[in-house]
């Protein structure tokens, strides 16, 4: 049973040894579209896909509820973006 | 010497032949160890790739942003309110803004418009090292915008291949050329974002001449910041100012365990955690028992068998951790994490096409390692030794 035990090592091996040339090789440094971008507009909040009553950009809008505005009003983000 | 290197030999001989013929045993604890560590890489991959893209754009916003706001709710902004900030010593870079979104009726969906000022030098020459292919004074010469991937895509599945026409406060529709797209790979900024002059949109969201969304600006000495916005307050009762150091400590912060999703994700993972830990200390007791006596039986120490299930464990915890987190690595960086991004980057209107940059943050899988490997080797190791140290008749009953 050693065959199998060595190939399945050397699997593992090569599985790390992809994913660090991956790592090493990619740039890690966000594009420079998205600096230009936010240079012309100064918006850095991701480009969230919420519904139109939910705040589209992070800590500046505001969640408000169109039909009941005294009512709590609905963000769904709010369960990933705890501030 | 060569005897040891036999017994050696004939240890890891017997150790593998446990592994694979008794796979059975360890499968189900591998499998669901490799969906739990997935899970888990996955979501702090996604996490710190966005974080560090969002904390490292974030250099390039204005330290701050000022807003009118009205009954608690932010309004137009009086573009006069731009000569009397200029006018406070050490502010720089002041500019109006307009922005906001557009929503498109008939598919409840909407795009975030923003108007640029491109007569603004710093801004023209951005503008052209964004979109090279598109010359700025054709540009400006027509009602033209530049979109982002996700509106080109929502447009043209809906026919405006060339054109859309804006429908605005005051019932005109007003037909702006679609010039450009924006580069796909700023795909996290600007999957909704249009860009087009800012008179056109001035025009499109009814503002009047002298309305904007609100005004930014630079203060290059960061110990005047307090001082200024002292100042701000004393100039306008009905503002609010948003400091990009606040931003910084909100992103900085942005996952952690006050968000509900990771209280989930933690929760979830320990409870299934634990589960697995109790599977494999039940079965060291009730399966492994008879094997643990006969192997004392025919004269293997306890030493031994404690080596021999450590070893067998640190298989298993590596295996099940490296299947897991490369797995993970290539879901997110490779695929592009399809189904968890929309968790992230939420899926009620445009769709995002977005490319996450590759950030590991060793601290945090070092961590997800110890937490997985010690317990893992504790609920094997513990019960293996106290049935070790009975004698063998009695750990074979």
């Amino acid at each position: 049973m050693l065959k199998p035990f060595f190939v399945l090592i050397t699997l593992l091996v090569f599985m790390v040894g992809g994913v660090s040339m991956h790592y090493l090789l990619s740039s890690h440094a966000p594009e420079n579209t998205m600096i230009s971008l936010v240079k012309l507009t100064g918006l850095v909040s991701p480009s969230l896909s919420v519904a139109y009553y939910e705040p589209r950009v992070l800590f500046f809008e505001e969640a408000v509820n169109p039909a009941y505005p005294q009512m709590q009003p609905i963000n769904k983000m709010d369960l990933v973006y705890a501030r | 010497m060569p005897g040891n290197m036999i017994m050696k030999n004939a240890f890891l001989h017997f150790l593998t032949l446990l592994l694979f013929k008794q796979k059975g045993k360890h499968i189900g604890a591998v499998l669901i160890s490799v969906i739990i560590i997935f899970l888990l890489s996955s979501v702090l991959f996604i996490s710190s790739s966005l974080q560090k893209t969002l904390l490292d754009t974030l250099e390039y916003q204005s330290d701050f942003t000022v807003s009118r706001v009205q009954a608690g709710k932010s309004v137009t902004t009086p573009v006069d309110w731009v000569d009397k900030i200029i006018e406070i010593n050490g502010v720089t870079k002041v500019a109006p803004r307009i922005y906001g979104r557009y929503f498109f009726a008939p598919r409840e969906e909407s795009f975030l418009l923003f108007g640029v000022d491109f007569f603004d030098e710093q801004s023209s020459k951005v503008f052209e090292s964004l979109v090279k292919e598109v010359d700025l004074k054709s540009f400006l010469t027509t009602e033209s915008m530049l979109v982002g991937s996700g509106v080109r895509s929502f447009l043209s599945k809906h026919y405006y291949k060339e054109n859309f026409s804006f429908k605005t406060p005051k019932g005109s529709f007003k037909k702006v050329k679609i010039e450009e797209v924006l580069p796909s790979q700023s795909g996290l900024i600007s999957n909704d974002l249009i860009l087009m002059p800012i008179d056109l949109s001035r025009e499109i969201f009814g503002l009047e001449e002298n309305e904007v969304t609100d005004i930014t600006f630079n203060v290059p000495n960061d110990a005047e910041w307090d001082n200024i916005i002292a100042k701000l307050h004393l100039l306008f009762y009905d503002i609010r100012v948003v400091e990009k150091r606040e931003i910084k400590k909100a992103y900085e912060n942005l996952y952690n365990y006050k968000g509900g999703l990771f209280l989930i994700l933690y929760l979830v993972t320990i409870v299934t955690f634990m589960l697995i830990l109790y599977q494999r200390y039940s079965m060291v007791y009730s399966t492994e028992r008879k094997e643990i006596g006969i192997l004392r039986a025919v004269g293997w120490s306890i030493k031994d068998i404690l080596k021999l299930k450590f070893y067998e464990t640190v298989v298993v915890v590596f295996v099940s951790y490296i299947v897991g987190v490369v797995l993970a690595y290539l879901y997110v960086f490779i695929f592009d994490a399809p189904i968890l991004s929309q968790i992230f980057l939420g899926g009620a209107n445009l769709t995002n096409h977005v490319t996450f940059v590759p950030v590991l943050k060793f601290g945090l899988l070092g961590s997800i390692f110890l937490f997985y490997a010690i317990p893992f080797l504790a609920a094997v190791l513990i019960p293996a030794w106290k049935i070790a140290v009975t004698p063998p008749k009695e750990a074979m009953l």
